[in-house]
């Protein structure tokens, strides 16, 4: 969530420190931050906040709390500070709700005589910080509100409703639906809907429809702040392709008693906007949220962190977090608030005792050793798998990973991305058989006289999982008519008492290849005395000289005969045959000089 | 001439395993495996992600054609449930220490840095007095032997619904064998936390009585950090040009 520096400003006394210090607070006691950007004369923040503090954290409010329990500067703007209790009420809206399991809560404001206009700059600056467009006062002042408190809002024009009877239903199946974006939606039974007088004007959590919107003809207006079920809210959103700002906070789950501070907050702001003057309020809330309570005492924490806390330590943490709570005896019971679903079990206070105080005065302690259990078992597929690399490593062949993916088999998957090569492998030959082809071409490069290769790896066959071993090689040892062809068979599992000391890769770095085409040439002379041909050749034949390696050699009348292979590669260009064939006469003429007769 | 035999090579990440392997046996954790297509009781359930929760957004999941509640393993986590599940049902109560290094699988797009396709290594202690700072010192321990050096681990907050609390880890290793690129340096490695006591009493285990930690960070990314590797797609290449310089 985007987060603006200016506007977290405002919920303290002095402004907070610089962008990069909050960033700095955030990431070590809360949320990763994305990143930080410049708007003018504000400093966003992109915070990611993790899918268990959606219920708090996807507001200003949320990031303002946790910088003040970080940074230890008290929050002197709460906008959770006092309750509001809705007054007056009105009865010329009603509300039904046809499921209360879907639609917690249901809070419509009435305010009547605003006049919609343009914004003013304060709040056009911070909503476009954040990366919202500007629309009227009316519905920036509803998603300040959201981006503020985290209460989803919505504000329709009470005479394009047609009526003041609203009702929270399923949809009809079918039931069709122009929603803000002035797309016609086609709805399904299981979506939840808004109605006034039964004509569907809002799609639940997720978007208000065209028939009420608000222009600059509006005047009177029913604001809805209400409590829709993730699951619900999640599934139509998903099924419409319709994600918004207020889907993606229902669907993390908030709690019915939000609704109350986003109706008071932005009924407070709609009238500071746009004037008018508020008939009443309307709550349907059949089921108030119970309070919660949750505990943990101080040696719980100590035994999840492995660190010596005290008392006095776990209090001053949730006095920063403002979650009160009483002691007795060590036993901290928290009266969790109501925006902080996420804190349930003692792990989660220890979480949060963690986070405040900070990982870092976590010691690192030594994991004791279980002598009694004696020394642990072999795994019989692995050791299965670590003796056949180590037999076919010393014959010569090397281990490739393919893809899974394949062209065809007898599983798939149903929704892969691009879609091609959906199936899983039944077979490990497809893959090997593909990789040698691509190897041999680069067999002098490799310095090899032959490419060897062998894949352990699942396949999918006759109904089940299995691990194969799978083996190809150019030659032989026995090539079939087909030629290069894979054999493979079952990696069947040994049961052994121990793992064998196998070796490790002694590489220390990987070295870049080039991708351009290489040219072998071979050069063969008589030998000069106890001169080096090799170091010469590997001296003289320059840069684009990265392989030498001796292909021949033979003896004849007490003289020696060399044969070397030389491969030539550039790393950003494809080489010529001409430039090539310089370099060569240059060296033949260099080895001659040295004494060495070129054959 | 005389021929000298030439030797292949193991794939680095074959080298990590078996490095990894002989760092844990020392320590004395077991090693285990288990199926790539998994359920979604093992992949989700069981780990606290429920159906139709935001949580499973976390992670791109393919889905089996023709086999309803089953997915490509989107991680090695659905490994300690199998393993608690089947020691418990066999009536043998913890200490537990299990590595699950295997393939994992995330529907998205391929690039330098994101695999369909790639690997993960699972940790896992459990016992009546397991705790974080446990964990500190076993990623330390790993760490120091993977990158040669003495290691160093930095928590971060963060959040998996299967642990409790989550961490992210970062190493900071030192020595004049550790890679110059990562020497003295802050690396984010991978996801940690204490085992959410649900997770534990969904294997059967109580949750009063045992406490543990689970670590799950990716082997390729190990991988390309210890030596230098820069594209994750060599890692399936089938390219001896990579694979014949390990």
């Amino acid at each position: 969530m985007k987060v603006s520096k200016l506007w977290l400003d405002k919920f303290f006394d002095a402004p907070l420190p610089d962008a990069a210090t909050l960033a700095d607070a955030l990431t070590f006691h809360a949320f990763e931050i994305d990143g930080v950007e410049k708007k003018g004369e504000d400093e966003v923040l992109d915070v990611k906040v993790t899918p268990n503090r959606g219920h708090d954290c996807l507001s200003h409010r949320g990031i303002a709390k946790e910088l003040s329990a970080i940074l230890k500067i008290p929050l002197a703007h709460d906008p959770f500070a006092t309750k509001s209790d809705l007054l007056p009420k009105t009865s010329e809206v009603s509300v039904h709700i046809q499921r209360t399991d879907l639609c917690k809560r249901y809070i419509a404001g009435y305010v009547k005589g605003i006049k919609v206009g343009a914004s003013p700059q304060w709040l056009k600056d911070r909503l476009e910080a954040i990366g919202q467009r500007s629309i009227n006062n009316v519905v920036d002042a509803t998603n300040f509100v959201m981006f503020n408190t985290g209460q989803p809002l919505h504000a329709f024009d009470a005479h394009k409703l047609g009526s003041l009877e609203l009702g929270v239903r399923l949809a009809k199946d079918g039931e069709v639906m122009e929603a803000l974006d002035k797309k016609q939606y086609t709805l399904a039974g299981s979506m939840l809907v808004i109605t006034a007088g039964d004509k569907a004007v809002g799609i639940a959590g997720v978007k208000g429809g065209m028939p009420a919107a608000i222009d600059e003809s509006t005047t009177d207006i029913v604001i809805e702040s209400a409590n829709f079920d993730g699951v619900s809210v999640r599934k139509t959103a998903a099924a419409l392709k319709l994600r918004t700002d207020a889907s993606a906070r229902f669907e993390q789950g908030i709690s019915p008693e939000l609704a109350a501070y986003g109706m008071s907050s932005v009924a407070e702001l709609v009238q500071k906007l746009a004037g008018g003057e508020v008939v009443g309020f309307v709550d349907v809330y059949p089921e108030p949220a119970k309070p919660q309570f949750a505990n943990v005492t101080v040696e719980k924490v100590n035994q999840v962190l492995g660190t010596s806390l005290t008392g006095a330590d776990v209090a001053d943490v949730f006095v920063r977090l403002g979650l009160p709570y009483k002691e007795q005896s060590g036993v901290f019971e928290v009266s969790v608030p109501f925006e902080r679903l996420d804190v349930v079990i003692p792990e989660d206070l220890a979480e949060e005792v963690g986070r405040i105080v900070g990982y870092d005065t976590i010691p690192a302690t030594p994991l004791p050793l279980d002598e009694a259990r004696g020394k642990p078992p072999v795994n019989p597929n692995f050791y299965a798998a670590e003796r056949a690399r180590d037999e076919l490593v010393a014959q010569g062949y090397s281990e490739v990973f393919t893809s899974v993916f394949a062209e065809k088999g007898e599983r798939a998957v149903s929704n892969k991305i691009g879609g091609d090569r959906p199936y899983l492998r039944s077979s490990l030959a497809p893959g090997l058989e593909d990789a040698l082809k691509k190897n041999i071409p680069n067999k002098d490069l490799l310095g090899l006289k032959e490419i060897k290769l062998f894949e352990i790896g699942t396949v999918w066959k006759g109904g089940k999982e299995v691990i194969m071993l799978g083996t190809i090689s150019e030659i032989g040892p026995r090539p079939t008519s087909r030629g290069l062809e894979a054999s493979e068979k079952i990696l069947e599992p040994l049961d052994v008492t121990s793992y064998d000391d196998l070796p490790l890769s002694t590489t220390k770095r990987f070295a870049h290849f080039s991708k351009y085409p290489y040219i072998v040439r071979d050069i063969a002379m008589w030998a000069a005395g106890g001169a080096d041909a090799e170091a010469v050749i590997r001296a003289e034949a320059g840069p684009l000289a990265v392989k030498v390696s001796l292909f021949d050699r033979f003896e004849k009348a007490g003289k020696v005969s060399l044969g070397y292979r030389i491969v030539f590669q550039s790393f950003d260009r494809t080489l010529t045959e001409v430039e090539v064939n310089q370099i060569m006469a240059k060296l033949s003429a260099i080895l001659v000089d040295k004494g060495f007769e070129i054959r | 001439m005389a021929q000298e035999p030439q030797r292949g090579n193991i794939h680095p990440i074959s080298s990590l395993i078996r490095e990894a392997n002989r760092v844990f046996v020392g320590m004395g954790f077991t090693l285990v495996d288990g199926p790539l297509i998994e359920s979604e009781h093992y992949n989700f359930d069981a780990l606290n992600v429920p159906k139709d929760h935001p949580a499973r957004d976390m992670q791109d999941t393919f889905f089996v054609k023709d086999l309803p509640g089953h997915v490509l393993r989107t991680h090695t986590s659905g490994l300690q449930i199998r393993y608690m599940t089947e020691q418990s049902k066999k009536g043998v109560l913890p200490p537990y220490r299990v590595i699950a290094p295997g393939k994992v699988f995330r529907n998205e797009a391929t690039d330098m840095t994101h695999e369909a396709e790639f690997f993960q290594i699972e940790g896992l202690a459990v016992g009546e007095d397991i705790t974080l700072a446990h964990l500190k010192w076993t990623l330390a321990k790993f760490c120091g032997e993977v990158f040669k050096g003495s290691a160093e681990i930095r928590f971060r907050p963060s959040f998996f619904p299967f642990t409790e609390p989550s961490i992210e880890f970062d190493v900071r290793a030192v020595g004049d064998d550790v890679p110059e690129k990562l020497r003295g340096r802050w690396i984010e490695l991978g996801g940690a936390g204490m085992i959410h006591p649900q997770v534990l009493e969904n294997c059967g285990i109580d949750s009063k009585k045992y406490r543990g930690w689970a670590f799950g960070p990716g082997l390729d990314r190990i991988a390309m950090l210890k030596w230098g590797i820069d594209d994750v797609r060599l890692m399936h290449s089938g390219d001896l040009r990579f694979v014949n310089q390990f």
